[in-house]
């Protein structure tokens, strides 16, 4: 490789990392939590082994035998001769003759009552909590509810238990607390009717806003490129205003104005309209809403990007078209549009794709309500994967519904660069040929 | 961040030649929690002091740094810091957290049972409720103790119901009857569409409900007949009977003009406004609004203008009942087992009567020990005292379940998309029915 090579892959390289790591990487986990039954209970970065009382109930059904269930289910704590032993080994012989006086042979179901037995010792009390804790365990029979930190460890334990071999393995997958590998997610995603309302919801979401931003976004770029410069400016300003605001602020703006005592229904009560809370009252009203909080963030970009690229458009054009006696109108159909081609695909195609994943102004708004009927795709993978009053957060799932909106991104945007003939528009200019 | 160090200097006459000195630092993380639950932190605090003097007096060092923290972005906030610092190895040492998120967080392996440490038999946990200490326990273990007990009541306001045609004594009998079924949502329904036809309340204000999501909404379904978890397999319930005539109920408030179609999403602070001030004819809420109403939104005759009693019964097979969702301290897993001790030891001391009294009438919960009756702070408060009468005995507690939160997101969104008329009930049940068998499995019971 020449030294200038080397040059341009040593300028490239922070881009190249901050690629990597800023947008390979977390599709590429997305892709992998996608497959996985990830969730809170199985914790991110892999499990241990247990099993617990309410592991005995799926037992049979993964294919462990009664015998062994018996073995796991028997005695948490005994008397036996082993634990005894331990037991004088560890706390001296007057303390074990006299347990093993007391509770001749006895079984105890949990360990509370195993330390109340311990408590019983009266000729040299086992005077604190933390001996009797330990005492209590050299009687403990049973492995449920304890955690093993290995494979090995837990296969080590349950042969201990006298379970046969051809047990241990299913016993093994049972036990382990961690994610596996599964392809329940998207069969999940496949089942639910609310998936298929959540991408219904999405393309309304998506198209009509859409529409909204792009044609405002273009008419206001033309309405005030006909205008003096100095007017021209304030009212860009103006409209550039949501863009710049603070989303929280912005959107709780539109709540004051919106809500049954706010500004709309005090300015409508009057005339004899109804105080209604125009955000939530029906899913024409908490669409109408939402199009318009987004389409005027989105419709101001348009604007600002459109100007510039009017601004571009070489003045002796519009002279050339006046003097063939060209109206505004016709200026703009002949000479204009045809000019924006690649604005207007730009603006389209990245406000589609921002659109898809885009869901904070929902979330402050709506949070997909009324009755989820506002709930799209991206706010759905966040509410599965990230907020949950009840605890368990489905990370698995979440990422599966992040997926489906990665693939639908691609798709779309092979669709756009084909349908404005991408290939052409940045091909160079004839005349340099 | 408070943070407090206690260094006692060790008096040489007692201590017998000090083996060394100990450093333990905890963290206190609290959930959920704004000035007025101060004492969920401060309490470890006072804590970590005595049991630093206790250890003096055995002759030991030990010093113990207790720092906390109670400011996050609300509940998924602090849920999701809890679970990615134990992911990387860093959880503070003692969490306050809602008892739903035992289920998962242990079998993550993110929390160790505090039984694990401390003697459940002994004093204070002895004094500890039972039921409370219940609510604390998965897979016959005891993971966590409740840190404060509240309940969820049924509000109204007085001076509508005795418009309504009842008299004092009807109001003085309410409790009573509403906990023997005598009073059902039904008979409320009735009077809060007669509270509206009068002019008494608007409309879309004779029954109030809560505005968000929680627990409060499983006190419903129960009322109707539905309950929660199978206690024979551990398995969690869905009543198809009950929830449709819970959805419906809400349907038929809507209908009746007393409950407003698009409540869901109300502004909080409007809420609370208004329900202290008299706007709403019947809500309900929790045992800590008292604090509310009477504090910031400043109704100075609390017990003059509101009654409370259980959430009625909605039908012959349910049954009056109200949902404690009590917060509990757990013990994280740690590198060093010494400071799990050691955290376990000082939730188990901040549970001592005086201390969870400084917390229970501050923050207006109630108390998670028999004893606390005794202390002059607690017992002197009359809303303490008459809602622990009323309330606590019969509350009962939603299940720990790995999938319950699944369960109740879902039963909460069926209920508003047939509160606001976008599914009728049978739809919404069918609905929720299909997602929960096919997200739950074996987890479910449908009856």
């Amino acid at each position: 490789m020449n030294k200038q090579k080397l040059l341009g892959a040593a300028f490239i390289s922070p881009a190249l990392i901050a690629v990597i790591v800023f947008f390979l990487v977390p599709v590429i986990l997305t892709v992998v939590f996608s497959f996985t039954n990830m969730s809170t209970s199985t914790g991110i970065l892999g499990g241990e082994y247990q099993l617990t009382q309410s592991d005995l109930d799926d037992l049979s059904g993964a294919g462990v035998s009664d015998e062994a269930i018996t073995l796991l289910q028997g005695a948490g704590y005994a008397m036996t001769d082993e634990s005894l032993t331990a037991f004088e080994t560890e706390f001296g012989k007057t303390r074990a003759d006299e347990l093993a006086q007391k509770f001749p042979d006895a079984t105890f179901d949990s360990r509370r009552d195993m330390e109340r037995a311990l408590k019983e010792l009266r000729t040299d009390p086992l005077r604190s909590t933390r001996e009797r804790k330990a005492a209590a365990e050299l009687f403990r029979q049973s492995i449920l509810g304890q955690r093993y930190e290995t494979k090995d460890d837990f296969a080590n334990a349950v042969s201990a238990l006298n379970i046969s071999a051809a047990d241990t393995q299913p016993l093994t997958e049972v036990a382990y607390t961690g994610w596996t590998f599964t392809t329940q997610n998207f069969e999940l995603l496949w089942q639910l009717p609310a998936t298929w309302r959540y991408a219904i919801n999405t393309v309304i979401y998506v198209s009509l806003t859409l529409v909204f931003n792009v044609t405002l976004g273009l008419f206001l770029a033309l309405s005030t490129f006909f205008l003096p410069d100095r007017i021209a400016q304030t009212f860009r300003t103006i409209w550039f205003l949501p863009r710049i605001l603070p989303p929280v602020l912005y959107v709780m703006m539109w709540q004051w104005m919106t809500w049954d005592q706010g500004f709309i229904s005090s300015l409508l009560a009057p005339l004899g309209v109804d105080r209604i809370d125009w955000m939530r009252h029906s899913a024409v009203h908490g669409w109408t809403v939402l199009v318009l909080i987004n389409g005027f963030v989105g419709a101001s970009l348009g604007m600002i990007l459109f100007s510039s690229s009017l601004r571009a458009i070489p003045q002796t054009q519009f002279y050339a078209a006046q003097v063939d006696g060209a109206g505004r109108w016709q200026q703009i159909r002949y000479v204009i549009l045809p000019q924006m081609r690649w604005p207007i695909l730009f603006i389209t195609s990245y406000q589609t794709l921002s659109l898809l994943t885009s869901f904070e102004y929902i979330l402050l708004s709506t949070d997909g309500g009324p009755g989820r009927q506002t709930e799209v795709w991206a706010l759905a993978a966040y509410h599965t994967a990230l907020s949950n009053y009840g605890g368990n957060l489905e990370y698995g799932l979440g990422a599966a519904y992040a997926l489906a909106l990665v693939i639908i991104g691609i798709i779309l945007s092979a669709i756009y660069l084909r349908f404005f003939n991408f290939r052409e528009l940045v091909a160079k200019p004839r005349i340099e040929q | 961040m408070k943070t407090l160090t206690c260094k006692l200097a060790l008096i040489t006459a007692l201590a017998a030649g000090p083996a060394f000195a100990e450093d333990i630092t905890i963290n206190v993380w609290a959930g959920g929690s704004n000035d007025a639950d101060s004492y969920r932190l401060d309490n470890i605090s006072i804590a970590a002091d005595l049991l630093e003097r206790e250890a003096a007096i055995r002759g030991e060092e030990l010093n113990i740094t207790v720092e906390g923290k109670r400011d996050f972005d609300g509940w998924d906030g602090f849920k999701q810091a809890v679970t990615l610092s134990a992911e990387a190895g860093n959880a503070p040492q003692i969490v306050v957290t809602s008892h739903l998120d035992i289920a998962p967080w242990a079998s993550a392996g993110y929390i160790v049972p505090v039984e694990d440490y401390v003697d459940l038999d002994a004093w204070p946990l002895s004094n500890v409720y039972s039921n409370l200490m219940e609510i604390a326990q998965y897979d016959d273990m005891q993971w966590g103790v409740p840190q404060d007990a509240e309940s969820r009541p049924f509000f109204f306001w007085k001076e509508t119901f005795l418009k309504l045609g009842h008299t004092e004594e009807d109001i003085a009998a309410m409790p009573a009857r509403v906990r023997a079924g005598e009073y059902t949502l039904r008979d409320m329904l009735a009077d809060a569409t007669k509270a509206v036809e009068m002019g008494l309340v608007e409309e879309g204000y004779g029954f109030y409900p809560r505005v968000s999501n929680g627990p409060d909404y499983a006190q419903f379904y129960q009322s109707f007949g539905g309950e929660l978890i199978d206690p024979e397999t551990g398995k969690l319930l869905f009543d198809r009977t009950a929830m449709t005539e819970m959805y419906q109920f809400f349907v038929d408030a809507v209908d009746a003009k007393v409950l407003r179609k698009n409540h869901i999403g109300t502004d909080w602070d409007q809420w609370y406004s208004e329900v202290a001030t008299g706007k709403a004819a019947f809500w309900h809420g929790g045992t800590w609004h008292y604090g509310r109403y009477t504090g910031k939104e400043g109704n100075e005759d609390f017990f003059g203008s509101i009654g409370f009693t259980l959430i009625p019964a909605g039908n012959d097979a349910g049954r009056a009942n109200t949902i404690t969702h009590p917060l509990v301290y757990l013990i994280t897993n740690q590198e060093d087992d010494r400071v799990e001790e050691i955290a376990a030891q000082l939730v188990s001391i901040a549970s001592e009567p005086r201390l969870n009294t400084l917390h229970a009438i501050q923050s207006s919960h109630l108390a998670i020990g028999k004893a606390e009756s005794g202390v002059d702070l607690y017992s002197n408060n009359r809303w303490a005292a008459e809602a622990t009468e009323v309330l606590l005995p019969y509350a009962n507690a939603q299940p720990n379940h790995p999938s319950y939160g699944a369960f109740s997101e879902a039963m909460f969104k069926g209920l508003e998309a047939a509160w606001t008329g976008v599914q009728t009930p049978e739809q919404a049940v069918a609905e929720v029915e299909a997602q929960l068998s096919v997200t739950l499995g074996d987890d479910l019971i449908i009856r």
